[in-house]
């Protein structure tokens, strides 16, 4: 017999978590608190079909993942996901002279992976930098590396061709690259 | 060498690949490029790192305990919305 859900309590137990999560991933504070609402609805209507194969929390965090998509995938029905000059251009396009070697070659940052993320200034650094982001690329760069979603999930589930994906992710990572040079590591342009 | 001469990769060519790498496995042929290039490229080694960076530095942003986002909380009157909706929907 699975534990019984216990709705009364979700708002107290879980919204500021349900919250913080989305809030990092869409940035918009009021929309974050209209996909926790839509959330916690949809879990109430469905709490007949809650099986207690996983715990209540992580069932309430799976169906926001499914609500955070939708939001998403709504954005997009506004938009299309060609480029636009909104989103920036790629700050690596004349970064090569005609032979292929770089013009100003990136330097060495001399931080490793998982040093980086110890330093709670560069991890704040990221998120302003995403926040510089347009939408768009932001939108599917959350998808990609922090929701995780493989490439062909991305493209399934917000119906986008796999060279115009990769277009986005390669131009969003070269500008984050660039604000955090210019940002964190007070490197001239 | 006919090898080499085919296997002319230059930073330019790479860069494109060092991206593509993070998003799926690479056909072979655009690996050995990308594997030839980095053997002989410290720059590109650097950009590589870079990217690896902000990649991990998404992925930390995106655990709960990302200090980031710890001050974020409902407000109290959202919390009573919420309740209400709730509420009325049950």
């Amino acid at each position: 017999m699975p534990e019984p859900l216990n709705s009364d309590l979700w708002v107290d137990q879980y919204g500021d978590m349900l919250y913080r999560y989305t809030l990092v991933r869409v940035k918009n504070p009021d929309a974050a608190e209209e996909i926790v609402q839509v959330t916690l609805l949809a879990a109430l209507q469905s709490k007949g079909s809650f099986q207690g194969r996983s715990t209540e929390k992580s069932w309430l965090f799976g169906i926001l993942k499914h609500k955070i998509l939708d939001h998403f995938r709504e954005l997009k029905t506004q938009r299309t996901y060609e480029l636009t000059p909104e989103d920036g251009s790629d700050p690596l396009e004349n970064a090569y002279h005609s032979d292929g070697h770089w013009r100003n070659a990136p330097k060495n940052w001399d931080t490793d992976p998982h040093k980086a993320v110890e330093n709670k200034q560069l991890v704040a650094a990221l998120a302003l930098c995403l926040d510089r982001l347009s939408d768009k690329f932001r939108n599917i760069f959350v998808l990609k590396e922090i929701e995780g979603l493989a490439s062909d999930e991305i493209c399934k589930e917000m119906d986008i061709k796999p060279t115009n994906l990769w277009v986005i992710l390669h131009r969003a990572r070269n500008q984050l690259r660039e604000c955090l040079e210019t940002h964190h590591w007070n490197v001239k342009k | 060498m006919l090898l080499f001469r085919k296997l002319r990769v230059t930073c330019k060519d790479t860069t494109p690949l060092i991206s593509e790498l993070m998003d799926h496995n690479l056909p072979l042929g655009k690996r050995i490029r990308l594997k030839f290039h980095l053997a002989m490229c410290q720059v590109c080694g650097f950009y590589q790192k870079q990217l690896q960076v902000i990649q991990a530095l998404a992925r930390k942003l995106g655990k709960e305990e990302a200090s980031t986002q710890q001050q974020a909380v409902l407000s109290g009157p959202a919390k009573a919305k919420l309740k209400e909706s709730l509420n009325q929907s049950s």
